[in-house]
C-alpha cells in the first residue's frame, strides 16, 4: 500500500525509457486513473510504482504487465425504444458512441444480444440476436415487457456489459390488419424468383413489392427510407411478383416485403422475407437425350436453366445422378445408378436387344440440393453384331451354294430332256436323197429283192439332171411322175420293178 | 423395461435435436471462393485506375501475412472472418470524396456481409478458441486495420486516401483468395 505519495511510471514494449504517467504523480490514495496516458491499445505496457516520502524513495515495485486491448471489457450500448402497433421498435447505439478515441474501432463488428421478459412473476427470459435497428414483433399486446441489450464480439470471445433495463408496454395491434398481405412466400426455380402472398381483404387492393439490400441492416443508419420498389411490381393487383431482376449477383442477401394499399389511401406493410439467392433457389430437372451405338448408351444432359444459364453450374458445382434400368414386363429389374460431373455420360454394361430406360437428376452436394428427376427416356439396344454377321454370311453362302449346284444340274437335266425328246420325237424329216436308205431300212436287209436283169438301155428323153438337183423334193417327184408318163423307157418286162416303184411312191406319199 | 424405454426415448430426442441444430455449412468454401472473386472484380469496377498524383502519398501498411499461415487451418478461417468484418467497416464510412460507383460499392458490401453472416453461423467455438489463443497474430491484425482507419481519418477521407485504401484492400483480398483456394 501507498502511504505518503506514489509515483507511477510506464514503459511500453519496443520503447527503452520509462515514462512518468501523467495524473499519477504524487498521489496519496492507492489507485490512479492513467487512461489519458495510454494511446497504443494493442501494445504491452509495463507499469511500476514506488513510494516517496520527502527525500526517501522506496525501490521500484515489480513490473506489472498489461495489454489494454486484452484486458478491456466492452461497455453497455445505448438503447432507444418505441412501442407502436403492438410491436417494440428498438434503436441501438454502439458502446463508445461519442468517444473520439475508441478501444473498439470497428463498431460494426458488434453483435447485439437482446434479453427480454414479461414483467410478471415466473416470466421466461428470452435471448435473441438483433440488428442495431430492429423490431420485436412476436409480443402480446397491452403487456409490459422489460429488456436489456449487450454488445458482443464472438471472435474475441467478448461479451459486453448489459445496458440498463428498459421496460415498455406494448400497444394494441392495428385495426387495418385485414389489409396486410399474409403468407408471404418465395418460389424460386433455376434462379427465377417469384414472391407469392395472400390477402383476405374483400375490396380492391393494389400492391407494391419492395426490396432492401441486406447489408443495410447491419449499419446503424436508419434504413427505413432505403426500401426500393421491385421493377414491374409497382401498383399491381396480382398477388405475385417476379423479382429475378433485382437478384443481380448470387453474393448478397435481400429482404422483400409487400405493401398493400386500399382505395382509401390506407396502407399496410407485410412481414419481411429474407432471400439468400443460392440457398433460397431450387434446382430444376435437367433435359435428357439418349443415343445408342454398338454396346454403349450415350446420355446427353442439358443442364437445368438451359445451357446459357452459367450461374447455376458455376455456383452450385452441379453433378448429375443417372438412374437406368431394364424396362421389361418383369418389374423386379434392379435400378442402377451412376453419378457424373459432365453433361455427357455413357453406360456400357448392357445386354443386347433390351429396352433400357433412363432418368437424370441434377444435384449440388455442397448445397445439399437436388432437382426432381427428368422425364424417362427409353431406347432399345441393338442385337449382337456378331450374330448378325453370322446370319448374313450363312445366308449368302447358302445362296451361292444353291446357285452353284442348281445351275449345272438344271443344265444337265435340260440336256437329257433334249436328247430324249430328240430320240423319240425327232422334230425333222430325213432328206429325200436318203429315201432309198429309208426303204431298205424298213424292209429286212436279209430279204433279197427280185433281181433286176441287166438290160441295154437307150435314152429316149433326156432328163435335165441339173434341174433335178436344184428343184426341191416335191418338184422332183412331179418331174419324175411326168417323166414316167411320157413313156416307159426303162424296162419292158420289168413290171415287177414298176410295181416296186409304185409301191415306193405310195409309201412316200 | 420402462427405464430402458425412457432412456431410448431421451436418446432419440437428443439425437434429433442435435441433427436439427447442426447447420448446413458445406457450401461455405465454394461460396467464399466465388464471393472473393466477385469482390475483387467489384473493387476494380467501383473506381478508375489508381491516380498518379496519389503515388506520393502511398503508405506501407504491412499486412501481417502470418495470420493467414498458422499451423492450424481452423484458425485461418476465423482470421478471414475478422478480416471481412474490418473491410466491411472501412467501406461503410464516408465515401463521397472517393466518387466511386455506388452500385458496385453496394454489391461489394452486400457480398461481404453475406459471408460474415454465414461465417458467424458456421464457425465453431473450437475454431474460435484456436484463433483466440494466438494473441500475437490477433493483435497484429487489429493494428493493421487501425493504421488504415487512422490514415483515412488523418486525410479526412479524401480521394487519395480512399484510393490507397482500396489498393490495400485489394491486395488483402488477393492474399485471402490464394489461401482459400488451398484450403
Amino acid at each position: 500500500g501507498c502511504v505518503h505519495s506514489c509515483r507511477f511510471e510506464d514503459f511500453v514494449t519496443n520503447e527503452t525509457e520509462w515514462k512518468e504517467l501523467p495524473g499519477c504523480q504524487n498521489v496519496t490514495h492507492t489507485e490512479c486513473d492513467f487512461s489519458s496516458a495510454i494511446t497504443k491499445y494493442y501494445d504491452t505496457h509495463h507499469v511500476r510504482i514506488r513510494a516517496e516520502r520527502r527525500e526517501e524513495v522506496s525501490p521500484w515495485s515489480s513490473t506489472f504487465e498489461m495489454n489494454p486491448y486484452l484486458i478491456a471489457h466492452i461497455g453497455p450500448p445505448g438503447v432507444e425504444l418505441q412501442s407502436i402497433n403492438g410491436v417494440i421498435k428498438i434503436k441501438i447505439s454502439p458502446p463508445e458512441a461519442n468517444q473520439v478515441r475508441k478501444m473498439w474501432i470497428a463498431h460494426l463488428r458488434f453483435k447485439y444480444n437482446l434479453v427480454i421478459w414479461e414483467n410478471s412473476s415466473n416470466a421466461e427470459f428470452r435471448s435473441q440476436s438483433i440488428f442495431p435497428t430492429d423490431t420485436i414483433d412476436d409480443l402480446a399486446p397491452d403487456t409490459t415487457y422489460c429488456l436489456k441489450v449487450q454488445a458482443t464480439l464472438p471472435l474475441d470471445l467478448q461479451e459486453g456489459l448489459f445496458s440498463p433495463i428498459h421496460c415498455v408496454k406494448t400497444t394494441h395491434k392495428a385495426v387495418n390488419d385485414l389489409l396486410c398481405a399474409t403468407d408471404v412466400s418465395i418460389l424460386a426455380l433455376n434462379m427465377k424468383f417469384h414472391l407469392h402472398w395472400n390477402n383476405r381483404y374483400k375490396q380492391h387492393v393494389s400492391y407494391n413489392v419492395q426490396y432492401l439490400i441486406g447489408y443495410l441492416k447491419k449499419l446503424h443508419d436508419d434504413y427505413s427510407m432505403k426500401w426500393l420498389s421491385v421493377p414491374g411490381c409497382e401498383n399491381i393487383t396480382d398477388t405475385q411478383c417476379n423479382f429475378s431482376s433485382i437478384i443481380s449477383t448470387t453474393s448478397g442477401i435481400y429482404y422483400l416485403r409487400v405493401q398493400a394499399m386500399s382505395e382509401y389511401n390506407k396502407s399496410c406493410v407485410s412481414n419481411e422475407v429474407k432471400v439468400d439467392p443460392l440457398i433460397t433457389n431450387e434446382i430444376g430437372p435437367p433435359g435428357v437425350k439418349v443415343d445408342i451405338s454398338d454396346v454403349l448408351l450415350h446420355i446427353q444432359i442439358s443442364p437445368p436453366g438451359g445451357s446459357e444459364n452459367e450461374v447455376m453450374r458455376d455456383h452450385y458445382d452441379l453433378s448429375y445422378r443417372i438412374l437406368y434400368w431394364k424396362n421389361s414386363s418383369n418389374n423386379e429389374e434392379e435400378i442402377k445408378m451412376k453419378e457424373i460431373k459432365q453433361t455427357i455420360g455413357t453406360i456400357s454394361d448392357l445386354t443386347p436387344l433390351t429396352l433400357y430406360c433412363v432418368k437424370v437428376q441434377a444435384f449440388s452436394e455442397v448445397y445439399n440440393k437436388s432437382s426432381h428427376y427428368s422425364k424417362e427416356e427409353c431406347i432399345k439396344t441393338p442385337g449382337d453384331k456378331i450374330l448378325h454377321l453370322v446370319i448374313l454370311a450363312t445366308f449368302v453362302t447358302a445362296l451361292i451354294a444353291v446357285f452353284l449346284v442348281a445351275t449345272p444340274l438344271g443344265f444337265a437335266l435340260y440336256q437329257v430332256y433334249n436328247k430324249i425328246r430328240y430320240v423319240f420325237f425327232p422334230s425333222c424329216q430325213p432328206p429325200l436323197n436318203i429315201e432309198g436308205f429309208g426303204g431298205q431300212l424298213l424292209s429286212s436287209p436279209y430279204l433279197s429283192t427280185t433281181e433286176e436283169p441287166i438290160e441295154n438301155c437307150s435314152v429316149i428323153e433326156t432328163i435335165i439332171t441339173e434341174e433335178v438337183n436344184q428343184t426341191d423334193f416335191k418338184d422332183y417327184i412331179h418331174s419324175k411322175q411326168s417323166s414316167r408318163d411320157s413313156g416307159n423307157y426303162s424296162n419292158d418286162d420289168t413290171s415287177g420293178s414298176k410295181v416296186s416303184e409304185e409301191t415306193l411312191e405310195k409309201e412316200i406319199v | 423395461i420402462m427405464n430402458v424405454f425412457g432412456l431410448i426415448t431421451i436418446g432419440l430426442i437428443l439425437l434429433c435435436t442435435t441433427t436439427i441444430s447442426s447447420l448446413q455449412c458445406n457450401h461455405l468454401p465454394l461460396q467464399q471462393r466465388k464471393m472473393i472473386e466477385n469482390s475483387l472484380q467489384l473493387l476494380d469496377k467501383m473506381g478508375k485506375k489508381f491516380p498518379q498524383q496519389c503515388l506520393r502519398e502511398k503508405m506501407s501498411f504491412r499486412f501481417p501475412e502470418q495470420v493467414l499461415k498458422p499451423r492450424q487451418k481452423e484458425a485461418v478461417k476465423v482470421a478471414i472472418e475478422e478480416i471481412f468484418q474490418h473491410i466491411f467497416y472501412i467501406f461503410s464510412k464516408n465515401l463521397t470524396l472517393a466518387a466511386w460507383d455506388g452500385t458496385a460499392i453496394e454489391q461489394f458490401q452486400n457480398g461481404l456481409y453475406q459471408q460474415i453472416e454465414q461465417l458467424e453461423a458456421c464457425v465453431t467455438k473450437k475454431q474460435t478458441h484456436y484463433f483466440h489463443s494466438n494473441e500475437v497474430n490477433r493483435l497484429k491484425l487489429k493494428k493493421y486495420f487501425q493504421k488504415i482507419d487512422c490514415f483515412l481519418k488523418d486525410k479526412q477521407h479524401n480521394l487519395c486516401s480512399w484510393e490507397i485504401s482500396r489498393a490495400e484492400m485489394r491486395r488483402c483480398l488477393q492474399l485471402i483468395d490464394k489461401v482459400v483456394r488451398k484450403l
